[in-house]
């Protein structure tokens, strides 16, 4: 059960502005692949485009070879589950309700339930650890309760790839680090293909097997995070001086910002811009 | 699956033959207890008047038995009330659909402008001296072309709720400012039937009006039983829905179509008859206690209303007559309130 991304060639513009110029991208399959870069740098509408929530001018979104336009919409939705940013919770519904709504692509009007969207439902609830809030209404819930409901719908749709847009960006960081881990353990336990926008830099390096840096609509680099992720990645992407040391806890590269005239003065002597993590 | 299953709680699956549909308790109860009272209004409404009926008479009537109630029971209140059950039902699937895709409680054919497109339509073919035959037809023309603007002005971001209802009033306004300019301008007394009819009114009316509104009806059932169905997904956002494998535009203008269509055939055939399709399904909807207003429950609701308002309005004031419209006005605005009300008082 795996499933390979890829762009050729992609355009994409909202009306008179472009915005991804000819990309071409070849995610890697059972992998957590995270994207990354500064604000409008075209992150979001490359994820949305994937899940095909936006349109392109020119080009394909591939998967496993296939242009996913050329595919029926509940077809990529059996294989390809999207979380969007900010999803609108319908007044009043109950959560095992709106996890049930990612069996769609396996129903039909003559047939809204079987056993197997009974099966799939509780499974998803299980792993997203929401079964015990299966009845409550989802508009109760937490921010991160509900994140990992919405989370539970889409793993539901019982999919090879799951894209999520910034899954994390409205959680306190317990809850951000609840969600992080359950998109690893989608790939660790279950080999699925998982791609996330996400702004933390650090978060990205700590759960990405693959990294994906963008900048102006432009792929700056890509690969394992502890390969790529140095300063001289950080300078040119967000414009940034840092210094990037190993973390404490996982190894991983950690973006640590240099001292700027705002800052407070240093309690100790600085360590050497331009630092990485490959020097430590 | 059960139903204690985690999955579907409160819910049981209905199984005939392909057929697999999962029903909550509450809306099957709610759907029997409302055509139960359907049933007592339409007796009742056989029954009272003058000469009065008694109900044991009207069931027997009914059952053609043959008695000397048959005239008054049969000919004379029966047409009458089977029409203001198929146009309170016609409005209360309008009613649901509309509100679903607009994604706002408040919206309904007179908000969306297909009642002043019918109503301009019908005053102009009342103050024109055109045949009376030719009223209905020009009525339902009317509507739908109005819906048609409604429809290509809203078209930009995929009929998205917001631009939808604002494209509606838009083309409400227009159009009721251009029925006063026609009805100023008309014959008074011919002004005066616009009148009634944009009140709406079911005296006079009966089995061809009730026909007019079943054929189409019945041939929009396979359509409905689908909408039932695509309902669900009105209240998700376009990106989730499109995640799940939906198409929400072409969703969204199908179901938009269908009630537009249900709108404007009840209209023609009743008139303006307000509010039965704005309070029926936010009416059901608390009843069955769902996210959206439940299609079956909504155009029960609306068949017993319209029944209950056509009843009063011949009853309260006799000998003089209330056309049905102002009935429902008068308990759906106050009901609507109410609800608003309590609804606010029991969040805070």
């Amino acid at each position: 059960m795996t499933a390979m991304l890829s762009t050729r060639d992609l355009v994409v513009g909202y009306e008179a502005r472009t915005v991804l110029d000819g990309l071409d991208l070849d995610l890697p399959a059972d992998a957590f692949t995270v994207i990354v870069g500064p604000n409008a740098c075209g992150k979001s509408t490359l994820l949305r485009t994937m899940a095909r929530l936006l349109t392109p001018r020119r080009g394909a979104v591939l998967l496993d070879g296939t242009a996913i336009r050329d595919l029926p919409t509940r077809e990529v939705a059996r294989r390809l589950g999207v979380l969007p940013q900010s999803p609108l919770v319908p007044e009043g519904i109950t959560v095992a309700d709106l996890v049930g709504r990612g069996r769609q692509p396996y129903q039909r009007w003559w047939r809204q339930w079987s056993a197997e969207d009974g099966r799939a439902v509780e499974a998803a609830m299980a792993m997203a650890d929401v079964a015990e809030l299966a009845d409550r209404p989802v508009d109760t819930l937490s921010g991160g309760q509900r994140q990992r409901v919405w989370i539970a719908m889409t793993l539901a749709q019982d999919t090879e790839a799951l894209l999520l847009d910034e899954p994390t960006t409205f959680l306190d960081l317990a809850h951000q680090v609840e969600v992080l881990d359950l998109l690893h353990r989608l790939r660790a336990e279950r080999g699925r293909t998982v791609v996330a926008v996400l702004h933390d830099l650090n978060q990205a390096a700590r759960y990405a097997d693959h990294l994906v840096a963008m900048r102006a609509g432009a792929v700056v680099a890509a690969g394992p995070p502890r390969e790529i992720l140095t300063a001289e990645l950080v300078r040119d992407v967000f414009g940034l001086d840092c210094v990037v040391v190993p973390c404490p806890v996982t190894g991983a590269p950690l973006v640590v910002p240099a001292l700027t005239h705002t800052s407070a003065a240093p309690a100790a002597t600085p360590a050497p811009a331009g630092a990485s993590a490959g020097d430590a | 699956m059960t139903a204690s299953s985690p999955a579907l709680p409160g819910r049981s699956l209905l199984r005939v033959g392909p057929l697999a549909v999962p029903l909550r308790r509450r809306p099957v109860v709610v759907a029997v207890v409302l055509f139960v009272l359907l049933a007592g209004a339409v007796v009742l409404s056989l029954s009272l008047g003058t000469p009065y009926v008694a109900p044991v008479d009207v069931l027997r009537a009914l059952s053609g038995a043959g008695t000397p109630y048959d005239l008054v029971v049969l000919d004379l209140r029966l047409p009458r009330a089977v029409l203001a059950a198929l146009a309170g039902a016609a409005f209360g699937v309008a009613g649901t659909l509309i509100q679903s895709v607009a994604r706002n409680p408040l919206a309904s054919p007179d908000v969306i402008g297909v009642t002043q497109g019918a109503g301009l339509a019908a005053t102009v073919a009342l103050t024109s001296g055109a045949a009376a035959v030719l009223v209905a037809p020009a009525a339902l023309l009317g509507g739908l072309v109005a819906a048609v603007l409604v429809f290509a002005l809203g078209a930009r971001h995929g009929l998205a709720a917001q631009r939808f209802v604002l494209a509606g009033v838009a083309v409400a306004f227009a159009l009721r400012a251009l029925t006063e300019v026609v009805m100023l301008s008309a014959d008074p007394i011919d002004g005066l039937r616009a009148q009634l009819w944009l009140i709406g009114t079911l005296a006079g009316k009966g089995w061809t009006e009730a026909a007019w509104i079943a054929g189409p009806l019945a041939a929009l059932l396979p359509v409905l039983l689908w909408a039932g169905w695509a309902l669900r997904s009105t209240a998700l956002d376009d990106d989730t829905a499109r995640g799940i494998g939906l198409r929400p535009v072409a969703r969204r203008v199908g179901l938009a179509a269908t009630g537009v269509l249900a709108a404007a055939t009840v209209t023609a055939q009743v008139g303006a008859v307000d509010f039965v399709a704005l309070v029926a399904p936010q009416v059901a909807r608390r009843l069955v206690r769902a996210e959206r207003p439940p299609l079956l429950c909504a155009a029960l609701l609306g068949a017993l209303l319209l029944v209950l308002a056509d009843l009063a309005g011949r009853r309260l004031f006799a000998p003089t007559q209330l056309p049905a419209g102002v009935l429902t006005a008068a308990i759906g605005g106050p009901y609507l309130i109410f609800l608003l009300l309590r609804t606010r008082g029991r969040r805070s």
